[in-house]
């Protein structure tokens, strides 16, 4: 069986520096006590014997959230299905246009409360929250906009698609 | 390489120990010395053992995630769901924004203008913009409803997630097909 | 000492010496050396200013034992005493050695080495964790998540004030939970947990937590679920399914964590 590199080094370390370590422990001791005295906090909250805290209950962030969003996104089956079986209609466009908002808006927050929450991006996080609530105000506007004024979600799909 | 830390976290008689390399190298057999001599102990008090403690704790390094581990369907999956529905959405948000926001810089932006762009569109880019969007709509919609199956508690086992899940992909391979060929 | 226990010594090992004589020789000598190449991540807390790197070692599976974990343990008593990682039981069952091989959390002392000689095997800690050395990870914040759900029976009430009662069907529901043996497989393997190890509990703890909600002898349910009610410890999961996939006892966290929220939703 080869040896590794790994017990060379060793071997090579520990005939090599007995006396020369030993001075230089010394100095980078004192550095390091230096910096070693600075760090008060780290990724550790309290002692390794304190529970991880709990932040207060509040079921709007929690099952009554989760239990909405699985509600939306239930509607958007027959919703979807309907729209492709059936002839544009305002009342079907106008539901289509509503559930895919709001399931959209919970998509994009979802993904930012996992990969840009403020707590961890301060600056960035509130930004791209708030910029998502605004575009999706912007996408409300635009899509009624769109059913009022123009031939509708599902004819334009239609159209494109089959053009 | 020269001090090795002994620490307890929780012990207010913490010592610092520095263990000189020819303590190994006794066990090696190249010098007479003994142990006892070479190391020496410091004493710190709980603020100072914990400082020291943090102080280690900051350099530690995140072992490596998404970059080593495998590829699997559960996973692989997910993130799928996740960048189709995000890219679905942007290409709705990013829609309805223009329709009201282009007319204003003066670019014509209604349905009419729009069929008729594509209408001018050569088969193959048709094809090349259509063929993801079927692909993407698919999936997210199909895998959505896997889903939702999770969460009325049917198909919780490892067999029932893989099972579903090439379910999934083998039917957004015939639906992607299907709205092609609409 | 008796002479009669002499005596058995003495035949004891002259029976051992002469068995060892007369055992046969392997035709055409002895196995040949397959040499399997491991790379193992490593990093020395003491050169913390050296990134962390991949260490390659050589290793005769020939004369080594089946599992990683005695593949580890040969590089580290006959190539590399530095080579750093936790081991208790060897059986499973401790979970001490719970590492990233081949891109899977498992135990080391129940993953078979895959013995094709041109693949090099790699050896990563579980992922996303603070490491302390080499492929000892910093298990801190895990067992503070563990503690935080309250993992004891709480219950004031006992019946007949001598025992507290549960039917078969009711014991029944803790089966595929209790087993666990926190070795942090799972939660490791969850890319929301990844991303938010900080306010997101995990597969481990939250399978934990629900083993103590479905336990028909335990009172405060109600204040076990009144906890989750946020953003994060329980709702970071998105059905990702890592958990179960890479569990190395065959147990199912993403199905305990799917029950807990339908029973939160429907409560």
């Amino acid at each position: 069986m080869s040896f590794s590199r790994g017990v060379q080094a060793l071997t090579r370390r520990g005939i090599h520096s007995s006396t020369q370590t030993s001075f230089s422990a010394s100095k980078s001791a004192t550095q390091q006590a230096a910096q070693v005295a600075q760090a008060s906090s780290s990724y550790v909250e309290g002692t390794v014997n304190d529970p991880t805290k709990f932040p207060p209950p509040n079921s709007a962030h929690g099952s009554s959230h989760w239990a909405f969003e699985r509600a939306v996104s239930a509607a958007l089956v027959p919703i979807i299905g309907a729209s492709f079986v059936t002839s544009s209609h305002p009342v079907l466009d106008g539901l289509i246009c509503s559930s895919l908002l709001v399931h959209s808006h919970i998509g994009f927050d979802a993904s930012l409360t996992d990969y840009l929450h403020d707590r961890k991006f301060p600056k960035i996080g509130p930004v791209a929250r708030w910029s998502v609530r605004a575009l999706t105000i912007g996408t409300a506007v635009g899509l009624y906009s769109f059913q009022t004024n123009d031939i509708g979600v599902t004819e334009l799909v239609a159209r494109l698609w089959t053009a | 390489m020269i001090a090795r830390i002994g620490l307890r976290a929780n012990n207010s008689n913490c010592l610092r120990a520095f263990v000189q390399p020819a303590a190994a190298a006794t066990r090696l057999g190249n010098t007479l010395k003994s142990p006892s001599k070479l190391i020496h102990t410091q004493k710190l008090n709980e603020s100072e053992n914990l400082a020291l403690l943090n102080h280690q704790r900051n350099l530690r390094p995140s072992s490596p995630h998404f970059t080593i581990y495998q590829p699997q369907l559960t996973w692989v999956a997910s993130i799928a769901n996740r960048v189709t529905g995000v890219g679905l959405s942007a290409g709705i948000y990013a829609f309805a924004i223009g329709y009201v926001t282009l007319p204003l810089a003066g670019a014509g932006f209604d349905s009419q203008s729009l069929i008729e762009i594509t209408q001018s569109a050569p088969v193959w880019l048709k094809a090349l913009v259509k063929v993801p969007i079927a692909a993407a709509f698919s999936f997210h919609s199909l895998n959505g409803i896997r889903h939702l199956l999770w969460d009325t508690g049917r198909f919780l086992t490892l067999k029932g997630a893989y099972q579903t899940g090439y379910a999934v992909l083998g039917l957004t391979a015939v639906s992607t097909i299907g709205l092609m060929l609409l | 000492m008796s002479r009669s226990s002499v005596a058995v010594k003495q035949a004891a090992r002259s029976f051992s010496s002469s068995t060892r004589r007369s055992l046969a020789t392997p035709v055409g000598g002895a196995k040949p050396a397959l040499m399997k190449k491991f790379q193992i991540y490593r990093w020395n807390p003491d050169e913390p200013a050296e990134k962390p790197r991949m260490q390659t070692y050589d290793v005769d599976l020939n004369s080594c034992g089946p599992m990683v974990l005695d593949a580890l343990l040969k590089i580290k008593n006959e190539a590399d005493p530095t080579l750093t990682f936790r081991r208790s039981c060897r059986e499973g069952i401790c979970g001490s050695c719970a590492m990233n091989i081949e891109g899977q959390n498992t135990l080391a002392c129940l993953c078979r080495i895959d013995r094709n000689e041109n693949k090099p095997s790699k050896i990563y800690p579980l992922p996303h964790m603070y490491i302390v050395k080499d492929l000892v990870p910093d298990m801190t914040q895990f067992y503070k998540q563990y503690k935080s759900i309250e993992p004891y029976l709480q219950s004031d009430n006992v019946p007949d004030g001598v025992e507290h009662r549960q039917s078969p069907e009711e014991r029944k529901k803790l089966d595929g939970m209790y087993e666990c043996i926190l070795c942090a497989c799972c939660s490791t393997s969850c890319p929301s947990y990844w991303w938010n190890q900080d306010e997101y509990l995990g597969p481990a703890v939250l399978m934990q937590a629900y083993r103590w909600i479905a336990d028909s002898r335990d009172d405060k349910a109600a204040q076990r679920k009144e906890k989750l009610e946020n953003t994060f410890s329980l709702y970071r999961c998105h059905t990702i399914f890592n958990c179960t996939r890479t569990c190395p006892k065959g147990l199912n966290p993403a199905m305990a964590i799917a029950d807990m929220k339908k029973e939160m939703a429907t409560a």
